[in-house]
């Protein structure tokens, strides 16, 4: 090993290297290790290529077999991964010395960057590239698509929807929640095992799961049949004729109903969280109130509030996001008729039953567009949040 | 072992590898278009089918194949496949196509047809057209040459009245859309609302009115106008459309449907008639492909002749001077038409002979006029049959012929909205403008 006369003079601030490891090499690259390294890298992917087309060209090179496929491609893929990066390690190992320890992070870190481009970046950018080509993305069209759906009504109708879901269920959510956690905090102890169990059920059941039992509750029966809706039945026992709840837009009743779903579903979410924020609350800021003689109603709003701030704005960005992409419940129950349209379910309209790629990469972007401040707050808050801690 | 030996494996190993990645690519950049030759054999006493169906109508199909296979001497191996469409588009691309495939709908048939024999290479035409229903082999036609014919149809212009209805001493035989208008409007006067009508079916809401207006196009306008339609030769916002769609108003958008539009597009489409059954029926009337019994309470089914009567869906007086019937059905084509064997079992499929076994099960009807009807397995649907038998036209459902965008999107969609009160020109001008450009 090479004696590095810089290394020990300069006293890296790096920390160093899991003592259990090999010390690194320093000092001047090593060709052997660099070009091994590459050379490896290289075949080991062009074998993994060929390898997993032949799975698709010629299967019968498998005997046709579905399982052993598998198998091999399993073996291939995770044998294949570990020894892409064995020369991957080679490879920056025979880096001359700084470089070496400077690269060994980002040679770990850059297969999962470069997966998350893949995925979610790479999609996200050519969404927005077709959102300014044709229904086919084969044309450039400019704005065409955007003032197309800007100039439509039910697009609008929809934009209106979606506004209305982002103030109305990240609000009532988190109001229900607080209410619920508190009222919950002053039951016995079985008490409140009981009621926070009752209240966090829903979450168990999936957005479409919830719109079956919910599409029974809101069921439509002709009048003079039985009402098999239980929101009709209590209606018609009541003296009125049965209402078809979905179809009536009337100050937006059909998308409050849908609403409902949402609530009735994350209000245990924000409570169980809410809840241990509330006992997070310490006694003696309590105590001390109390000693000064605030009124239980003071104590909530000036002591307890404060102090879970952070929670409840989580919470509340949290729902906040899911109700931006709202979809499943739109989709299962209305389909958007009667002006219940959100953004996600005509965004899916547009593409998979219109086959416009165009107009639905539009319609998305503007979503997208319109979820960035409320993740870059939502970033600065976590920040925030954990800067305090 | 000698690291010798283990270093020639993975040379060799490389090797091939190496050999068959750089072929494979080759290969599969130029298979795509020239494909379409069939993978069976010709002479091996093997017919491969595709088609999209499975369960228990797959018993039932092989079920009336096993006597002609035996007979034959030829085995035939049929694969289901739920993704029919796109499978069979990607074996033909691969070079790997069936013999036969059964196409649900002529459009996804025509697409391939350049890679199939055409018909008259196969089988003797001029005999199945004798007793086929007309219309089936046109849907299957493509610059004058014929490349499918049906060996399964299905029928949609069917009115179906619970029993009941025969002791109100209303007429079960209307001859015109007029008349059954004026007798609707007795049975409401009489106290009842005579027809049932649900839309409502999930994403696919509105599909019933679809197949009522194709229905009313076909009787007020004609097949010829139909087709012009279908294919978009005409607008379709033409005056001829909205005449048809106005006469179907008479009906969809007054008091002659229970629960008015709010009861039509609340209501399942599979709910439909359950309203009509019982001690106390609400309604009498309700127009449903053949398929509708699927769906009707299990009382009813277990005893269909029983519980239900059918009558056909009459032609409109003063539009077309016939009996259309609208539906659909499969349509066999073959990728190897050179093949003996295949041309024996296109021959029997296509034939008024196939189908015993299946009609008996239930659920299939013949699109041959001439099949035996002693083999369907009720009353009710040998009225069908008849009632099929007896048209001078058969339509496949326009919708499903149209693109995408219109026929399972804008057409459902604006239909819903007309029966929620938009007008008829809004409905078609909107449905028009949506109509793809290129």
């Amino acid at each position: 090993m090479s004696i590095d006369i810089e290394g020990p003079t300069t006293g890296s601030p790096v920390v160093g290297p899991d003592p259990s490891r090999e010390e690194p090499r320093r000092g001047g690259a090593d060709a052997k290790l660099i070009i091994g390294g590459l050379l490896g890298m290289g075949v080991t992917a062009y074998l993994m290529w060929t390898i997993f087309l032949s799975f698709g060209i010629y299967p019968g090179l498998f005997l046709d077999n579905k399982l052993i496929i598998g198998v091999i491609a399993i073996v291939v893929g995770v044998g294949g991964a570990a020894t892409l990066f064995r020369f991957l390690n080679m490879f920056v190992e025979g880096l001359p010395g700084k470089a070496s320890q400077k690269a060994m992070p980002y040679a770990y870190l850059l297969p999962g960057f470069g997966l998350i481009s893949l995925v979610l970046l790479y999609p996200a950018v050519q969404t927005v590239v077709f959102s300014f080509a044709d229904a086919d993305s084969e044309r450039w069209v400019g704005f065409a698509n955007y003032t197309d759906i800007f100039g439509r009504q039910e697009f609008r109708t929809t934009i209106v929807n979606n506004l209305l879901w982002l103030l109305i269920v990240p609000a009532v959510v988190v109001s229900i929640g607080i209410v619920v956690a508190v009222l919950a905090d002053k039951l016995s102890k079985r008490g409140e095992s009981v009621s926070k169990s009752l209240m966090f059920m829903p979450m168990a059941i999936s957005f479409v799961g919830a719109s079956a039992i919910w599409g029974l509750v809101y069921n439509y029966d002709n009048p003079g049949q039985d009402q098999t809706g239980i929101l009709n039945a209590l209606w018609t026992t009541l003296g009125g004729e049965p209402q078809t709840w979905l179809s009536i837009d009337t100050a937006k009743l059909n998308s409050i109903l849908l609403m409902v779903i949402v609530i009735w579903l994350q209000v245990g979410f924000a409570m169980i969280l809410l809840s241990s924020a509330i006992k997070g609350v310490p006694e003696d800021t309590l105590e001390a109130a109390r000693i000064d003689g605030a009124s239980e109603w003071q104590i909530f709003w000036r002591v307890v509030i404060p102090q879970i701030k952070g929670t409840t704005i989580t919470v509340f960005i949290t729902v906040l996001i899911m109700v931006m992409k709202i979809f499943d419940i739109v989709y299962v129950l209305t389909d958007g008729r009667s002006n219940t349209n959100v953004i996600a379910n005509l965004f899916f309209f547009e593409l998979f039953k219109r086959q416009n790629a165009g107009t639905a990469s539009a319609i998305v972007v503007v979503l997208l567009v319109a979820i960035i401040p409320v993740l870059i707050f939502q970033v600065r808050h976590f920040r925030r949040e954990e800067a305090n801690s | 072992m000698t690291t010798g030996k283990w270093r020639r494996i993975a040379v060799m190993g490389v090797g091939a590898t190496l050999a068959l990645g750089t072929t494979g690519c080759l290969s599969s950049s130029d298979g795509g278009g020239s494909g379409g030759v069939a993978s069976g054999d010709s002479g091996d006493s093997k017919v491969t089918i595709l088609g999209a169906f499975g369960g228990g109508e797959k018993d039932a199909f092989e079920a009336s194949l096993a006597a002609f296979e035996e007979e034959s001497g030829i085995s035939i191996e049929y694969t289901e496949d739920t993704d029919f469409t796109t499978t069979v588009v990607a074996r033909v691309g691969a070079g790997d196509a069936p013999d036969i495939a059964l196409f649900p709908q002529p459009g996804g048939l025509l697409d391939l047809s350049d890679d199939m024999t055409p018909l008259e290479d196969v089988i003797d035409l001029g005999a199945i057209e004798e007793t086929l229903i007309p219309g089936f082999l046109e849907s299957a036609t493509k610059d004058g040459t014929v490349y499918g014919a049906p060996m399964r149809m299905a029928v949609k212009s069917i009115v179906w009245y619970p029993k009941s209805f025969e002791d109100t001493g209303f007429s079960t035989e209307p001859a015109t859309y007029q008349e059954l208008i004026s007798e609707s409007k007795d049975i409401l006067s009489d106290g009842t609302t005579p027809w049932c009508m649900g839309w409502e079916s999930d994403q696919a809401t509105g599909w019933v009115g679809t197949d009522w207006l194709e229905e009313m196009v076909l009787r007020t306008a004609g097949p010829d106008v139909y087709d012009q339609w279908v294919s978009h030769e005409i607008p379709f916002n033409d005056p001829q459309i909205a005449e048809a769609l106005d006469a179907f108003g008479e009906i969809a958008k007054s008091d002659l449907v229970l629960g008015g539009d709010k009861g039509v597009l609340n209501t399942n489409f599979a709910d439909a008639m359950t309203p009509a059954f019982g001690a106390d029926p609400k309604c009498y009337l309700h127009r449903q492909g053949n398929f509708a019994t699927g769906f009707y309470p299990e009382d009813v089914q277990a005893d269909l002749d029983g519980s239900v009567g059918t009558f056909y869906f009459p032609p409109y007086e003063g539009g077309y001077d016939g009996s259309p019937v609208l539906g659909g059905g499969d349509l066999a084509a073959t990728f190897n038409g050179e093949d003996e064997d295949t041309q024996k079992v296109m021959e029997f499929l296509t034939s008024d002979a196939f189908g015993a076994e299946w009609a008996q099960s239930g659920g299939w009807l013949s699109p041959h006029a001439t099949f035996n009807a002693s083999n369907y397995a009720d009353e009710t649907t040998r009225a069908i049959a008849q009632s099929a038998a007896d048209a001078d036209v058969f339509r496949f459902d326009g919708s499903d012929l149209m693109p995408a965008e219109v026929g399972s999107g804008s057409f459902w969609k604006e239909m819903v909205k007309w029966e929620g009160g938009q007008s008829t020109q809004d409905t078609l001008d909107a449905i028009e403008a949506s109509w793809p450009t290129s």
